[in-house]
């Protein structure tokens, strides 16, 4: 009887300790839906960070899950209860920039600092004071990607293929082109949309232009479809990419015809050891989940970092230090690189070149963010 | 008026008021995320209703109500977004002179979108409800999705796949749930009406219909029409409830029409206010069915967090209840007053008799 009083006592105090747990962060990801693998990877590197950093000022810091299904509806929703609800101080997510967007509006109205870790969409954190973001927007990409191509591979003539349908590449088209023109290269650009199955139109158009560098800036679908018609048009220079790329898929759809002259734009490479966090955090996620960590995942893992580092240097767990204090990071070191956040609320960090050898995604270079601006 | 038809105006009127006494309180005590959800209800209410006069009530099966949902969002959305925010927002096309400068007040603007639903409505519906049964679903699901690659694709109007973003938040729970009633009223009124009665003959049997001189093509796209602009007032106030709406699949898709369809016929094709059920308890099950999701502690045992949870409770539930309620919670009919007064009677009854027998 006293025993299982004892007991009882016990797991009631364990109880009110988990209750009273100190410091809630949400994280809003698509976790089931279309894009789950997405939310998937994300949350697998938060859970690391966690791990690995699972107390600020003192206290106990929690890690709120909330489903989005993928959906916008169910992003505003996600987001309204995870401040009213679940009495949050800041949120993690979303993936997907529509999604974002509606989550972004929420956490600016309340007062919530939201941090995304993938949402690439220029406009999520526009005008806004309290949603900013780990990863580069998809401008950047597009200018890195030039530097590369003019200064690395001293392309002088490219073809710009132009995904019309996603807006990811409409822009990353846009500032490609920009940069380009600026080292007074000679683009062609063409269109596409997403499912196209045939671009042998495009690319006798890109092969007669005399083009050095195809630039793809859509998904690996397409890109892998380019890549094979082009070989067998004969065409025998790169393929640029952003990191529409960054797919597996890509390697399998593609297979021998973009070994060696596919470059392409990421956010984070294992072997990008940038940082001595980048090494660390590689070996980590490979010793807990048995894979190496692909990219979402290393930008949760920043994410999370970044967000418990701003509120140590707020002092406090109140949103608006910890917003403003996410606003004046510098230089902080990442899995992904070293972040500073601008005062739109954007990362700044170096930009990963990846290159296909012998049917894998190999680290080639890195664009410095100063080269960017 | 007769007596009964009295007793049911003022029985409205007293309903109408206690709702708006709920809608008072609710808006004071509430918190925004509860505000916020019953806000969707009365929007996703408005979608289920509008279907529901063309699947329900006059029998053509229509799949396209997301696309007029869109044409109201986008119509009132770039009616209300100030101009300096739309030159802010479009990055890869600058906005076309037509829409620029264009402003209005929310009220003309959801009514605008509703107007321009409707017009979209007349224009499709003129050559496809010449068609009948599955031919119309799929030409109206065509419909729908042409829509959605017409707002993917102009982009110095909609901004393309980037979307429209920081639209006033205006829509709360007074304009949600007022547009509701309003829809609700006109939508009644129709159906009582001699119009009203000639679609309910279109859906029983349009053969006869059209042998006893209803002129079915005129009907049925008058229906096509009103609900596209019911369809259109729900998408403007669904676009100042969330604040930002883009052309993907998940947002404006045939995903969307699909989740009204399940409102619609869970709360029992044909009932209006069945819809109105329907609608609330999906927007309400939708959110409270979240507390699966989270860990949570059973006799001293913790479970871990499962996602996708929720959808496997809802699905079950909504399963069980087509099981027992073949045709939907409410089948056909209306909840009237006569049915809720014959029920507590019977009720008491009941009483009464268990009282006797003691």
């Amino acid at each position: 009887m006293n025993t299982k009083r004892i007991y009882a006592i016990t797991l009631l105090l364990l109880f009110s300790f988990s209750l009273f747990a100190n410091v809630k962060i949400g994280a809003l990801l698509p976790l089931t839906g279309g894009v789950s693998a997405f939310g998937d990877l994300v949350r697998k590197g938060i859970d690391l960070a966690h791990e690995e950093r699972g107390t600020v000022l003192g206290e106990k810091i929690d890690v709120v899950y909330m489903d989005t299904r993928s959906e916008k509806t169910e992003s505003a929703n996600g987001a309204a209860r995870l401040i009213d609800k679940e009495g949050v101080i800041a949120i993690i997510g979303e993936v997907i920039s529509g999604n974002s967007l509606a989550a972004a509006e929420i956490a600016e109205k309340r007062k919530i600092p939201m941090l995304t870790p993938g949402s690439t969409n220029p406009l999520v954190t526009q005008g806004k004071k309290y949603v900013s973001r780990v990863c580069f927007i998809d401008p950047v990409q597009g200018t890195a990607l030039a530097e590369f191509a003019v200064k690395t591979l001293k392309v002088k003539k490219a073809t710009v293929f132009t995904d019309v349908e996603q807006d990811y590449s409409v822009g990353l088209s846009n500032y490609f082109i920009e940069r380009f023109k600026k080292y007074s290269g000679q683009v062609l650009q063409v269109q596409y949309k997403s499912g196209d199955q045939e671009f042998s139109a495009q690319l006798s158009q890109a092969i007669s232009f005399g083009s050095d560098a195809i630039v793809v800036t859509g998904y690996y679908n397409e890109i892998a479809l380019v890549a094979q018609q082009a070989k067998s048009l004969g065409y025998n220079g790169y393929i640029l990419t952003g990191d529409g790329s960054d797919a597996p898929e890509l390697l399998q759809l593609a297979g021998q015809a973009v070994e060696g002259i596919l470059y392409f734009t990421a956010h984070y490479h294992p072997d990008a050891r940038i940082t001595p966090v980048s090494g660390k955090f590689a070996d980590a996620y490979l010793k807990k989940y048995g894979i190496r960590p692909s990219t979402l995942s290393a930008l949760g893992y920043d994410a999370y970092m970044l967000l418990v580092q701003a509120i140590e240097n707020a002092k406090s767990k109140k949103p608006d230090a910890v917003a403003a204090a996410i606003r004046n990071i510098r230089n902080f070191q990442g899995a992904t690189g070293v972040i500073t956040i601008d005062a739109n609320g954007n990362a700044s960090k170096d930009v990963v070149i990846e290159t296909v050898k012998n049917q894998k995604f190999t680290f080639e270079t890195i664009i410095s963010a100063n080269s960017l601006k | 008026m007769t007596k009964k038809a009295k007793r049911d105006t003022t029985l409205t009127v007293l309903l109408i008021i206690g709702m708006i006494i709920f809608l008072q309180v609710a808006n004071t005590t509430f918190d925004s995320y509860e505000k916020q959800v019953l806000s969707l209800m009365a929007i996703y209410g408005i979608m289920a209703v509008s279907l529901n006069l063309v699947n329900g009530i006059t029998g053509i099966f229509s799949l396209g109500h997301a696309g007029f949902i869109l044409l109201g969002a986008y119509t009132s959305a770039l009616l209300t977004i100030p101009s300096e925010q739309k030159i802010a927002m479009f990055i890869i096309q600058p906005p076309s002179p037509l829409i620029a400068n264009l402003h209005a007040d929310f009220l003309t603007a959801t009514i605008m979108g509703g107007l321009v639903a409707a017009f979209g409505a007349f224009i499709i519906g003129f050559p496809v409800l010449r068609l009948s049964g599955d031919y119309l679903a799929i030409a109206s699901l065509g419909f729908s999705e042409v829509l959605r690659i017409f707002a993917l694709n102009l982009q110095s109007v909609t901004n393309g796949s980037l979307g429209l973003k920081g639209i006033p938040n205006y829509t709360n729970v007074w304009w949600s749930w007022g547009w509701l009633v309003v829809t609700v009223i006109f939508v009644v009124s129709l159906v009582k009406s001699s119009y009203g009665r000639a679609l309910l003959a279109i859906r029983d049997n349009s053969i006869a219909a059209e042998a006893m001189g209803i002129n079915v093509f005129k009907h049925t796209l008058l229906s096509f029409v009103i609900s596209a602009f019911f369809a259109g007032v729900s998408g403007a106030l669904y676009a100042h409830w969330l604040t930002t709406i883009d052309p993907r699949i998940t947002t404006f898709g045939p995903t969307l029409t699909y989740y009204v369809l399940i409102m619609v016929v869970l709360g029992g094709l044909g009932s209006i206010t069945g819809s109105v059920v329907g609608a609330v308890l999906f927007a309400f099950l939708m959110e409270w069915l979240r507390v699966f999701e989270q860990p949570f502690t059973l006799f001293g045992r913790s479970f871990p967090a499962i996602q996708g949870m929720r959808m496997l409770v809802l699905s079950v539930l909504f399963v069980v209840t087509m099981i027992v309620w073949k045709r939907g919670i409410f089948g056909r009919s209306e909840l009237t007053w006569d049915a809720i007064i014959n029920f507590f009677k019977k009720f008491g009854k009941k009483a009464d008799e268990r009282g006797v027998g003691k």
